[in-house]
């Protein structure tokens, strides 16, 4: 009877404190990279009902530009607290580059097709994505820096008490699980805030229910519309040079392509638009994710591909049994 | 003298549809001006030009002594016109407090403003938190009129106060529109013609897209033969 005995064995793997330790910090550090890769495209399609095809090599541009700034001062910058500083100094680059790029993006390009069916805006956000990954391999290559393979001269800027495993009472903690825990924490509840308790973050969650009326109230929608396009590609970004240190995911030109999969799975597991509902799925994803990969890839049963397959049944089940996400509302981004 | 909205000869469309075919009308400081008229002569349609929703393709629309014609909906909304639309259009995920609080234009004197609003409407302070979606139709009635007032408008553009809401109900609404008619003008699309006489001042009279009769308000009944052509 081996899956009996397979059964039994897997139970008792999960209940050794060591391996429920590792699942938990796996879990949550994948949650917050997986809210982090969809905040922003959730707040996009949120208020203005445009699914951003473009998410994933903003994504990958936002790792790359991380990585830029990183490598270039490294030097100057050794020790633990100066290349977290450094780190810091690196996502506020990104955000604001990105910011100003998204919001420019969307006076040029975007606010022309709000009038026309949404099939435009996915055709266009995904020949920008074309575009923009083309000019990315070019600026790569140009440098020398291999497009196709992670760059793992970013990767070697991480600082040591990020990249090793520290023990904390008899159990192994990694350090950039924790890093990227404490920083998705962050990211989130400064978004939340950013929604629940400014007065733009109000503009928004009017003018994402009813843009007409929130007009006719004397809020400006197409400047909130601006503004939370740029606020969302900048999010994307810093996502991305948060995933520039961890070596499952990495700077390459693929990383767009791995990033906008999961991203729309967790946007739509949470419901389309609804911030609370991203970072639920983001959540509910991440501790699938770490669950199935301790049970497939650790020694029990060997199937590494199992992980991804799981992640994706929560989205055929969600679809199946709760069409509208955990947490969305019928006809939420719609104009 | 100045009038306070003035639509001169407004032509307006829905794509290929004409709606507004030469509509004239005014609204002066203080009064309050009832349009009436039966389903589909364009009384909503009156009000969306007038907010620049659906922007007049000819004629212009003056507000405070400037043209708005083609401006955008919320510059209009700045200038002081205020919109209590058909079906109240909550933002139904808000709360009554964040609903009314999109509305104040100040932004430094939010908190008056929100006194202001549950002084008026006492009921709606202990809904306050509550999401306006899951209010009754008289409550959600009542914070709409409340957005309009806490905007500071000169005047309000009201559509259908009274439609499904019970009789009492409607006497509350009635009263509150009262209220706020002290300190702003109204321009009231009503189909209850009694209350829609008992608002106003004056009335126009709207058919295919056009003020076809006015007059004030004094001693008309629903019976004068004139009248009751266009709303049967």
């Amino acid at each position: 009877m081996i899956p009996l005995v397979s059964l039994v064995d897997a139970v008792l793997h999960f209940l050794d404190p060591a391996v429920l330790a590792r699942v938990l910090f796996d879990g949550l550090a994948k949650a917050s990279i997986y809210v982090m890769i969809a905040a922003g495209l959730t707040l996009i399609f949120g208020l203005m009902g445009v699914l951003n095809f473009a998410h994933g090599s903003l994504t990958a541009i936002g790792a790359y530009l991380g990585g830029l700034v990183m490598v270039t001062f490294a030097a100057s910058a050794s020790g633990n607290v100066g290349r977290i500083a450094l780190f810091f100094v690196a996502i506020v680059v990104v955000f604001a580059l990105l910011t100003a790029f998204g919001g420019a993006m969307e006076v040029s390009l975007i606010r022309p097709l709000y009038d026309r069916p949404p099939l435009y805006q996915i055709l266009l956000t995904f020949g920008i994505t074309l575009v923009l990954e083309e000019l990315l391999r070019m600026v790569l290559l140009f440098y020398d820096i291999q497009p196709s393979t992670d760059w793992l001269e970013a990767q070697g800027t991480r600082p040591e008490i990020i990249s090793k495993t520290h023990d904390v009472f008899g159990l192994g903690v990694e350090g950039l699980e924790v890093f990227q825990i404490l920083l998705g924490v962050a990211i989130t509840a400064g978004v939340w805030i950013f929604l629940t308790r400014t007065r733009y973050g109000l503009y928004i969650r009017a003018g994402s229910e009813d843009g007409e009326m929130a007009q006719a109230l004397g809020v400006n929608v197409h400047q909130a519309f601006t503004v939370v396009f740029g606020v969302g590609v900048g999010i994307t970004g810093v996502a991305g040079a948060l995933l520039m240190w961890d070596s499952a995911w990495a700077a390459s030109i693929d990383l767009g392509a791995e990033v906008l999969l999961p991203a729309f799975v967790v946007v739509i597991v949470g419901g389309l638009g609804t911030f609370r509902g991203t970072v639920v799925a983001g959540v509910l994803v991440g501790f699938v994710d770490a669950f199935t990969t301790e049970l497939f890839t650790s020694n029990i049963v060997g199937f590494s591909a199992l992980p991804e397959l799981f992640i994706f049944l929560i989205l055929v089940g969600t679809l199946v049994l709760r069409p509208q996400g955990l947490f969305g509302v019928e006809e939420v981004g719609g104009h | 003298m100045n009038h306070l909205l003035e639509l001169d000869d407004v032509h307006t469309y829905y794509g290929e549809s004409h709606i507004l075919e030469g509509a004239s009308l005014h609204v002066d400081p203080g009064e309050t001006v009832a349009l009436v008229g039966r389903n589909g002569v364009g009384k909503t349609t009156t009000l969306r030009t007038a907010l620049q929703l659906t922007p007049p393709r000819s004629g212009t629309v003056t507000y405070d002594g400037e043209d708005v014609s083609g401006r955008q909906t919320h510059e209009v909304a700045q200038a002081g016109m205020g919109w209590i639309p058909e079906d109240r259009r909550m933002f139904s995920q808000l709360t009554v407090e964040e609903n009314i609080q999109v509305a104040v234009k100040d932004a430094e004197r939010v908190d008056t403003h929100l006194d202001r609003a549950f002084e008026a409407f006492p009921d709606l302070r202990e809904f306050r938190n509550r999401k306006a979606g899951n209010l009754s139709g008289g409550q959600q009635q009542m914070v709409a009129i409340a957005r309009g007032l806490v905007g500071e408008n000169d005047l309000l553009l009201v559509d259908e106060p009274s439609e499904g809401l019970a009789p009492q109900i409607v006497e509350d609404v009635a009263n509150a529109l009262r209220a706020v008619a002290t300190d702003a003008s109204l321009l009231l699309v009503e189909q209850n013609f009694p209350l829609a006489m008992d608002l106003a001042d004056r009335f126009y009279l709207m058919d295919h897209g056009e003020v076809v009769h006015s007059d004030t308000t004094e001693g008309v009944s629903a019976d004068d033969e004139e009248i009751r052509r266009y709303l049967t």
